[in-house]
């Protein structure tokens, strides 16, 4: 009886009884992976409603020996990859990571900057709403990472400190002529490893506090030229600082952050593109405040509603080009997202939310969205 | 402790098992020996021990758990101390995001819990878990079999994945006591 019990919590791939003299096992390959599947339906255009493989990922990690491992994603958006199609296909973090000691280790490869709340944990599972927020999307990139070489440090009292050399901003890849640089004045000019032109390089600094259980608190800045020795855009720069808070206090759930882009040495180079659509910004912003509530918990599942309210500008001034001749800066845009999320079981959630921009800019839609993490 | 010596330790009448393959060890913190005297220091004695459930108390485990992380190699001891059992010292494995996280519970005579000991943790993300301030929410709890991450223990941004299955996995092992193990005999959750 006892022997058909324990065979049947092996079958169950649940957890048991283990001989503890099991043979010491080979450096181990390990898989995981998430995705969204979004449907997006503008509430002043209903027929530009999408429904999308917004994003596939896959990731891989080997262990070479008991101090180094590999991590990798390659990511899929939009289902499909083509000359005609919308999709692209990405790796989205390959590095190697080496145990300096038990508490610090070195990373060197192409890893996400320690930047917000959301970069470095994006998971669709692990943020509120059918689509990542604005102000960490247009003012942080989403998903950005860079090429380089970085050092993270823990302490025993709950400080996290990371730092690093990485490529930057590639500031001659500015298309004037098309309106990207204003959804994401930095999404338009990063790199992403991708042949990165690497005459200049950029460092960051990140410090976390999680030492009181339900608390994070922290901030980062990157900083780094982003001329890279291109004709016409000698001592461009990019910077940007940002502080982020969260405070998880039973089944309530706050979260707060400020973000502040710049970018110096833009006069010559807006002079050259006067007249076109878009010219580069100076400085950006943005800022949200979210709560959430888990009061309709029932176990591990809990259901949960949230707001978020962000105020964020992609061009909040430009440099001066004199009179006539320097661009108004563009009005804050101001949103409210309220939604829900259900964790239908552990690692799949289902989304619905609506965004009300509050101010007269347009761009009001609902979505619904299915993410799933493993 | 070496490796040698540790499996020596374990070298006890327990059951085989098999679980996920463990992974090479990385970063160990505590030995057995080592988080069994960190979360019962005035113990004098542990006994291992194999927990035995009938079909109908394995159901009532698996319901009554949650969902729940895979899990890894578990082991069990009988704490004894100067003047009688103190109660029950646990190791588990679970995994984090993508690599297994070892563990030590200790649950007292009356069920209340101790807090858990991390004894190797192998990712870069989600370590935050060592954190003392973290690990003593778990402490002196009797509501173990219910425990809820982010509601009941307070979750760590960053590190959600670690912190719901560690909880997860003391929620199966105060489970586990309370059905085969607890001093007042089997009693479905």
């Amino acid at each position: 009886m006892k022997l058909r019990i324990l065979l049947a919590l092996l079958a169950a791939g649940f957890p048991g009884w283990s001989d503890a003299a099991t043979p010491e096992a080979e450096p181990a390959l390990s898989w995981w992976g998430y995705g969204e599947l979004n449907y997006d339906r503008p509430a002043d255009h209903p027929e530009e409603a999408r429904f999308d493989l917004a994003r596939f990922v896959i990731g891989a990690g080997y262990r070479f020996d008991e101090h180094t491992r590999l991590q990798s994603e390659l990511e899929v958006e939009h289902a499909v990859s083509s000359s005609s199609d919308p999709g692209e296909v990405e790796i989205e973090q390959a590095y190697i990571e080496h145990d300096l000691r038990d508490d610090s280790f070195v990373r060197v490869g192409l890893f996400l900057i320690p930047s917000g709340l959301l970069n470095e944990n994006h998971e669709p599972t692990r943020f509120h709403g059918v689509f990542r927020n604005f102000v960490e999307t247009a003012i942080i990139p989403s998903t950005w990472r860079e090429g380089g070489i970085g050092l993270q440090h823990d302490t025993a009292n709950g400080l996290k400190l990371q730092a690093g050399v990485t490529t930057g901003f590639d500031l001659s890849k500015w298309d004037a002529a098309s309106s990207e640089g204003t959804d994401s004045p930095l999404g338009s000019i990063h790199q992403e490893l991708a042949q990165a032109r690497a005459v200049d390089f950029s460092g960051h600094l990140a410090v976390n506090y999680t030492g009181t259980p339900g608390l994070k608190v922290g901030a980062s800045l990157f900083t780094g030229g982003a001329g890279q020795g291109q004709a016409g855009f000698a001592g461009a720069k990019v910077s940007l600082w940002e502080g982020h808070m969260r405070w998880e206090v039973r089944t309530l759930e706050l979260s707060a952050l400020y973000a502040r882009g710049r970018i110096s040495g833009t006069a010559p180079i807006n002079m050259r593109l006067l007249g076109s659509a878009t010219l580069i910004p100076q400085s950006f912003y943005g800022a949200y405040l979210e709560a959430a509530w888990r009061g309709l918990a029932q176990g591990d599942l809990p259901l949960t509603p949230f707001l978020r309210y962000e105020q964020f500008n992609t061009a909040a001034s430009y440099a001066d080009l004199g009179p006539g001749l320097t661009p108004a800066a563009h009005p804050e845009r101001r949103a409210l997202t309220l939604g829900l999320d259900w964790l239908w079981t552990r690692g799949v959630v289902l989304k619905a939310d609506y965004v009300d921009f509050t101010d007269s800019g347009g761009g009001d839609r609902l979505a619904l969205g299915l993410g799933y993490e493993f | 402790m070496n490796r040698q010596q540790a499996a020596a330790l374990f070298s006890t009448p327990l059951v085989v098992l098999l679980a996920p393959a463990p992974l090479a060890v990385a970063a160990d913190y505590l030995t057995v020996a080592q988080a069994q005297r960190a979360i019962f220091p005035e113990a004098s004695a542990f006994e291992p021990v194999t927990p035995q459930l009938d079909e109908k108390q394995r159901r009532a485990l698996e319901a009554a758990a949650g969902p729940q992380p895979p899990h890894g190699r578990l082991l069990a001891w009988r704490v004894l101390g100067e003047t009688g059992p103190l109660g029950f010292f646990f190791t588990d494995e679970v995994v984090g995001r993508q690599d297994f996280i070892d563990y030590a519970l200790g649950i007292n005579a009356d069920g209340t819990l101790r807090a858990p000991e991390i004894m190797s943790y192998r990712e870069s993300h989600g370590g935050e878990i060592r954190n003392a301030a973290w690990r003593r929410q778990f402490a002196r709890r009797s509501d173990g079999t219910r425990l809820r991450n982010a509601i009941d223990i307070r979750n760590i941004a960053g590190a959600t994945l670690s912190c719901e299955h560690l909880t997860a996995g003391v929620r199966y092992l105060a489970l586990l006591w309370q059905l085969a193990l607890q001093p007042a005999g089997p009693r479905l959750p």
